[in-house]
């Protein structure tokens, strides 16, 4: 079998070339700048004009963060309500969120707590999250202080990032934040309990004693 | 799983959004098939380092001895070098350290590296998970269903269609955790019934959509409810279960094909079986006529070593009677092959011709499950090869056999068979003419292959000779091999190759050597409960039979795609040997459409005793199901406690367990009333041989 070595070498296509895949997920709600948000990480590029996302969308993006790297998949969702639905849908799987809010939108803020409950309810266990204030370039217009959104984080257990998809602050930094979180996650899953790593495991359900049936037959 | 699975109401979608999303999802479906290619190559990388070197569980090892390298090992340490997790006893340079300073022996580093790669660190957790559909498979499945007509329109679909619908929380659609539901202590009690609510309308959408979906592939997610139900004991979801459907009690006779198929599931709960066993049989015999799917099949195996087989067969056969009488039928073909097969193994003879009538390119799938009439191999395959770099094709021209073997009575109608291995799919699967009473066949055929070059230096070509009986089994007249990486595919010149019999002396490492996708089980003893003491009638009183075997399938991955487009439509069968009877057979639903299929299905063997566990071996089998013709096989696995040895009539072999396969059976038995949860390697064949 040695041979299998050598078959399944380095054969692969250039974009195959990464060592994890990482499936993130942006949510908040309608116009906080998700996709501007997306668009510059992934593309560079920056549209004053609005266009509402029509349910999901994704970009796929490469990174290269503690020696390894990391193929994104980035998953935009629609922030409308009428697509919901389809949105939810997608938290599961999801390794990462972004849940955005706009610096200069209260509604927006107070709707956190909702998101931060739908990612509760629908996303898998081990899902990292991170709190993105967007927008930060608008000083002028801002409805939430710093402090807020950092209180807020600290509530919920996310990390805290002010960004702006416009003036690029702080855009990558929240991505290579969230693919770090995630890796540590990882360490910490693999890397301490030998269990998960054979697969088989053995959870005990009951806490009553069980008796070996003694003469049984 | 899309067919069968809880869909969106997407009706609210103007046609352009529509597409658009559905270009979105082609995309997404573009990544996650390179992805799964990835997956399927590591995945194959790390089967092959696990089987290099370890030591296997039916092998003679010195204790003394590293069970990677096999070095000798010093006698002081003994007590500080085994490995966590697979519990080998390993010498310091088949150690990796990680992080936190423990360390691993250099093979499960490995997986664990590979779990990390593959995303499985993360994806795995899914199948503890209330809801394990990918939400891709779900959006997708929803979109391409038209909006629901009016007429069918139940108060489930209102719900859900209802515009003042609160939005953030009692969204339907994505199933609530599992463990938001089983605790419910970090949730608040409003939310927590809101979520039961969500449940309800859920499951009365689900009761009018399945009128419109063919019944055999009726209610899985009321199975994976009543899993909940198992796992965890909330009443929660057991009442939100219940209430959609009107006339759910066990005693209505008269119910419809949805609704007894739910009292099935309803009344297979351990609970309810325990509190009244002869309610639920009684209830299953009125079901079993009119819904052919089950959820949960329980059997009595009461399996007693001091009785003879006949006796125990007789036994067997009285409990429920004709539970799958529907399916009986048409996978008798598969049971016949199983058994033949097994005989065929276990007397090491030749030419059993048991089935009848069975033709064509079903006898290659007797073969691939390990299966056919064996003969001695003679002769030699004449062919040449040629790659097309213009049509990016690989070319086989197979000229001649000489000097084949004769089967019976001078009987040989040889035909050349090939594959591009690792590929064992149809796609891969090229035949010649069959040549009539010759045992030097001359064929002069092209079998091509479309294939990029780089692609095919990955594959191995192989060509097998086989005996075509038009009424009984084909038979083996030998294979060869050709790795295409190692080999001049642009001369086109003539070769002669001699032909080998089956490849690999130890059947243990050639079922093994290709990797066909894993299975994912748990395994839970469930001792007999007090209620032993309790239980008020009849001859059940003094039973001393023991408890439960509950064998939840969950999923597989990364299967055999047999089916155009990439896919198989798999189900999962088992046995619990040493018996074969139709109590000891149990299957899943099949799972259309998908190489990762969720079936999250328990077998449930009644009345097995703790000890006889040790002297069982518990296969499972997964097969393509074909509707016009017989099922292919896929894979499968053998639990046993490593090489037991089982009496099937008069027919005596050994099951070669292995690895996790062992290791797995063995925790179930050791630790009863816990589930014990595993990632089985598919195996390429369940030949075995003493």
């Amino acid at each position: 079998m040695a041979k299998a070595d050598q078959r399944f070498g380095q054969r692969d296509g250039s974009d195959q070339n990464f060592d994890y895949m990482f499936k993130l997920l942006i949510i908040g709600n309608s116009s906080v700048g998700k996709t501007s948000f997306l668009f510059r990480y992934a593309d560079d590029s920056f549209s004053n004009s609005f266009v509402s996302t029509v349910g999901i969308d994704f970009k796929v993006k490469t990174v290269y963060r503690n020696d390894k790297r990391v193929k994104l998949q980035i998953w935009d969702t629609a922030g409308q309500e009428r697509y919901r639905t389809i949105t939810t849908a997608y938290y599961r799987g999801a390794m990462g969120f972004i849940l955005m809010y706009d610096i200069t939108n209260e509604e927006s803020f107070n709707a956190v707590q909702d998101w931060a409950t739908q990612i509760k309810t629908y996303s898998w266990d081990n899902a990292q999250v991170i709190l993105v204030g967007n927008k930060c370039d608008m000083a002028d217009e801002r409805v939430i202080p710093v402090e807020k959104g950092k209180h807020l984080a600290d509530q919920l257990g996310f990390e805290y990032y002010e960004v702006s998809a416009k003036e690029n602050i702080n855009v990558r930094q929240v991505f290579e934040r969230l693919v770090d979180i995630i890796c540590v996650k990882m360490s910490e899953r693999m890397d301490t309990d030998p269990s998960i790593i054979s697969g088989a495991k053995t959870t005990r359900l009951t806490d009553k004693p069980t008796q070996l049936p003694q003469n049984c037959c | 799983m899309v067919q069968a699975m809880e869909t969106i109401n997407m009706s609210f979608l103007t046609d352009s959004e529509r597409e658009l999303i559905l270009g979105v999802l082609n995309r997404d479906e573009e990544l996650r098939r390179l992805e799964e290619q990835r997956v399927k190559r590591l995945k194959a990388e790390l089967l092959d380092i696990r089987r290099k070197g370890a030591k296997r569980s039916n092998g003679n090892y010195s204790e003394h001895s590293c069970g990677r390298c096999q070095e000798p090992l010093g006698r002081l340490a003994a007590n500080t070098n085994q490995c966590p997790v697979c519990k080998h006893k390993v010498c310091r340079n088949c150690r990796t350290v990680r992080a936190n300073g423990f360390w691993l022996c250099s093979v499960c580093a490995k997986e664990a590296d590979i779990k990390k790669s593959t995303g499985d660190w993360f994806y795995d957790q899914r199948v503890n998970r209330f809801s394990t559909a990918p939400g891709h498979d779900l959006v997708r499945a929803s979109i391409r269903k038209r909006p629901p007509t009016k007429k069918r329109e139940t108060t489930g679909e209102v719900l859900l269609n209802s515009p003042d619908l609160n939005s953030s929380q009692t969204l339907p659609v994505p199933r609530p955790r599992l463990k938001d539901l089983a605790l419910g202590n970090k949730s608040p009690s409003s939310k927590h019934l809101q979520q039961s609510n969500t449940d309800l309308a859920e499951n009365a959408s689900l009761c009018s959509s399945r009128a419109d979906s063919d019944s055999l592939s009726s209610t899985p997610s009321t199975q994976r409810n009543e899993g909940v139900n198992r796992l965890s004991g909330t009443d929660s979801t057991v009442l939100s279960m219940s209430s959609p459907i009107k006339t759910h009690s066990p005693s209505g006779s008269s119910a419809s094909t949805e609704t007894s198929s739910l009292v099935h599931q309803i009344n297979t709960c351990p609970e309810s079986l325990n509190d009244d066993d002869g309610l639920f049989k009684k209830s299953v015999r009125r079901v079993h006529k009119i819904s052919d799917f089950k959820p949960v099949s329980v059997v009595d195996v009461r399996y007693d070593m001091t009785e003879n087989t006949a006796a125990s067969m007789g036994d067997r056969s009285k409990s429920v009677p004709g539970l799958n009488i529907d399916e009986e039928e048409e996978e008798e073909d598969i049971d016949n092959l199983v058994s033949i097969h097994r005989r065929t193994v276990g007397e090491g003879t030749t030419n059993l011709r048991g089935s009848s009538g069975t033709l064509g390119s079903m006898m290659s799938v007797y073969s691939e499950a390990g299966d056919y009439d064996i003969v001695d191999v003679s002769g030699d395959i004449v062919f040449s090869l040629h790659y097309d770099e213009r049509m990016q094709s690989l070319s086989v021209l197979v000229k001649e056999c000489r000097g084949l073997a004769y089967v019976a009575k001078k009987k040989c109608n040889p035909y050349v068979k090939s594959y591009l291995l690792p590929d064992k799919s149809r796609q891969s699967k090229k035949k010649t003419a069959i040549k009539r009473n010759t045992i030097n066949p001359s064929y002069n055929e092209r079998l091509k292959y479309s294939i990029s070059r780089s692609q095919l230096m990955s594959r191995t070509l192989q060509l097998s000779v086989w005996h075509h009986d038009r009424f009984g089994r084909n038979a083996f007249l030998g294979e060869v091999e050709i790795p295409m990486d190692c080999h001049d595919i642009d001369s086109g010149q003539e070769e002669c190759v001699t032909l080998q019999g089956k490849v690999g002396n130890s059947l243990t490492l050639s079922a093994f050597s290709q990797y066909k996708g894993e299975l994912v089980i748990s395994l839970k003893y469930v001792t007999e409960t007090k209620a032993a003491g309790e239980k008020p009638r009849g001859k059940k009183a003094k039973v001393e039979d023991g408890g439960e075997l509950h064998v939840l399938i969950k999923e597989a991955k990364n299967l055999c795609a047999m089916k155009a487009g990439g896919t198989s439509d798999s189900f999962v069968k088992g046995y619990l040997l040493p018996s074969t009877g139709k109590s000891s057979k149990k299957k899943t639903q099949v799972v259309k459409k998908t190489v990762n299929p969720h079936y999250d299905h328990t077998f449930i063997y009644k009345d097995v005793c703790l000890e006889y566990l040790k002297g069982m071996c518990l296969e499972l089998t997964v097969w393509d199901r074909e509707a016009m013709s017989s099922n292919d096989f896929l894979g499968g696995v053998r639990l046993s406690s490593g090489a037991v040895r089982l009496k099937e009539g008069k027919q005596e072999w050994v099951a070669d367990s292995t690895g996790e396969e062992v290791s797995l059976w063995q925790k179930m038995m050791q630790f009863p009333d816990s589930w014990a949860e595993g990632s089985l390697p598919l195996r390429s064949s369940m030949g075995t041989r003493e």
